[in-house]
């Protein structure tokens, strides 16, 4: 759930990409890696196996910059696709802000679309949230391949709570940044439902608005994805747009997609061990870390250095808040001593006796 | 759960005063483990305050992977029919972490490394949990008013065009 934290001036809000195993969750945060500006991304941390099948979570820091002075991050997170994985499915969603529930528009991939949305509803109310209350959008990824149903089908089937919808071909970049668009502009407008104005209160959460993932935007009818031309990037689908009467600010703006990206991008192997819950077939586990390009621009950035031999110890961050002048505690650590030294004392005293009489 | 338990677990807005005060407990609990630092995450993963030496590497990275782990550790301990496993170590040559459940919903890693021993760290931190979970009750407590500015949608929207 989203995070205000006004001593660090941030926002952080959580967003997971959600959908049967291989739709194309990975690729779309790894679009989002290699083309966000580097000073908005963080590093893309991916506990994965060995073939690039995710086994807990791709992560990825998005900094949208500072906005009204506050800081604003969506911590992008991505989850296991395959069925065995559910558990550590669910953990991932626990305090999600939105959802991006990518689909395979493949017709043979119609039953584990289903099944997958039905298990995000499941573990979303096992956290007492549901898709009816929690912003989400959709994605229709792989259009082009020959099988891919039409986009009606895919609305009827699986865009239950008419939620913004986008066709993508994430492993070409194409669909990948308006969804992640849209998706943001759906949780901030919630953040402001809840925490705008003068009589928001910190005694509650700062919870998304029902509906409130259906665009606000009025109908535009959504072209179709080029095959071979630069995509100009789609609105929200005819049926995802109940043509309300105020239009949001935060409304998606057209974009042409860029070029397609390069193979999965270098990866720095930082573990190899293969979990005992991952399938038999699964090969050893590792997690690997995309380095940036550049460390994410912050507003009051922190020094990154250890500190050399003989500096000062725990040299207090810049950008960590300075306490106030509060005294610090010193007198429990004081008499927690004492309360050693005299059980140690008591203990030598009483080995001693023993001891003796033996 | 009651109404008034959802609340005070969904709260997720933090104040100068809080993070002050934590760092407060935060920086007593350093000088007496003589732990390198010290990171309070959010359940869901959200790095709350740190104190001690800077970090030389991303520590939303860190707090992720943090929650991720002890996420995983729970239900490692549901399905052994234990309520949770408050406490998880893991030993490196030459640094180690130690995190620790604080409350329902924020936990606390300790990194340290020679200078100190697991004993120290454990011992203070047990201390320095129970203290901070009474800051956190206490903040789960009180109803304050507090806003982002009203402009911060339609900003928002900006940053959003330009980062897209």
């Amino acid at each position: 759930m989203v995070q205000i934290n006004f001593a660090q001036k941030t926002v952080n809000v959580k967003i997971v990409y959600y959908g049967p195993g291989m739709s194309g969750k990975t690729t779309n945060l790894e679009v989002v890696h290699q083309r966000a500006p580097s000073t908005n991304r963080g590093e893309l941390t991916s506990i994965s196996t060995d073939g690039d099948r995710t086994l807990f979570f791709d992560y990825m820091p998005l900094d949208l910059g500072t906005v009204a002075g506050m800081r604003t991050c969506f911590q992008v997170y991505t989850v296991p696709g395959q069925v065995y994985y559910n558990s550590t499915r669910k953990l991932v969603l626990q305090g999600v802000d939105g959802v991006i529930f990518v689909a395979d528009s493949s017709a043979s991939m119609l039953d584990q679309n289903i099944e997958s949305l039905r298990n995000l509803e499941e573990n979303l109310n096992e956290y007492g949230k549901s898709l009816s209350s929690i912003p989400h959008v959709m994605q229709w990824n792989k259009r082009d391949l020959p099988d891919a149903m039409s986009v009606e089908e895919l609305e009827r089937h699986l865009n239950h709570h008419r939620a913004a919808s986008f066709e993508a071909i994430a492993n070409t970049g194409q669909g990948v940044f308006p969804t992640l668009k849209a998706m943001a502009a759906v949780v901030l407008k919630g953040i402001m439902q809840e925490a705008g104005g003068p009589k928001a209160t910190s005694g509650t959460a700062i919870r998304p608005v029902a509906g409130s993932a259906r665009p606000a935007g009025a109908p535009s009818p959504r072209p179709a994805i080029p095959r071979d031309a630069p995509a100009v990037e789609p609105a929200f689908h005819p049926a995802a747009a109940p043509v309300p009467a105020e239009r949001t600010p935060l409304s998606v703006a057209a974009q042409a997609a860029p070029a397609a990206p390069a193979a999965r991008p270098a990866v720095r192997t930082i573990a190899a061990t293969a979990p005992a819950a991952a399938a038999p077939s699964s090969p050893a586990a590792v997690m690997r870390t995309v380095p940036k390009l550049t460390p994410v621009q912050r507003s009051d950035p922190r020094p990154h250095k250890m500190p050399v031999a003989g500096s000062p110890r725990r040299s207090r961050p810049a950008a960590a808040p300075a306490p106030v002048a509060a005294p610090r505690r010193r007198g429990n650590g004081v008499f927690t001593g004492m309360f050693v030294l005299l059980a140690a004392g008591a203990g030598a005293l009483l080995a001693w006796v023993v001891l003796s009489v033996l | 759960m009651s109404r008034d338990d959802q609340l005070r677990n969904q709260r997720i807005v933090y104040y100068e005063q809080d993070i002050a005060r934590l760092g407060t407990e935060l920086d007593a609990f350093l000088e007496l483990s003589k732990a390198r630092c010290t990171l309070l995450v959010d359940r869901d993963g959200h790095l709350v305050t740190r104190r001690g030496e800077p970090m030389k590497t991303s520590e939303e990275a860190i707090s992720a992977l943090i929650a991720g782990s002890f996420a995983a550790t729970r239900e490692m301990a549901r399905l052994l029919g234990e309520t949770e496993f408050s406490i998880l170590f893991h030993q490196g040559k030459r640094d180690s972490i130690q995190l620790q459940m604080i409350g329902e919903r924020t936990l606390m890693a300790t990194l340290f490394d020679g200078r100190t021993n697991l004993g120290m760290v454990r011992f203070y931190a047990q201390e320095a949990a129970v203290r901070i979970s009474k800051v956190f009750a206490e903040i789960a407590s009180e109803e304050r008013v507090g806003n982002l500015q009203e402009d911060f949608e339609a900003r928002a929207a900006d940053a959003l065009d330009k980062l897209f």
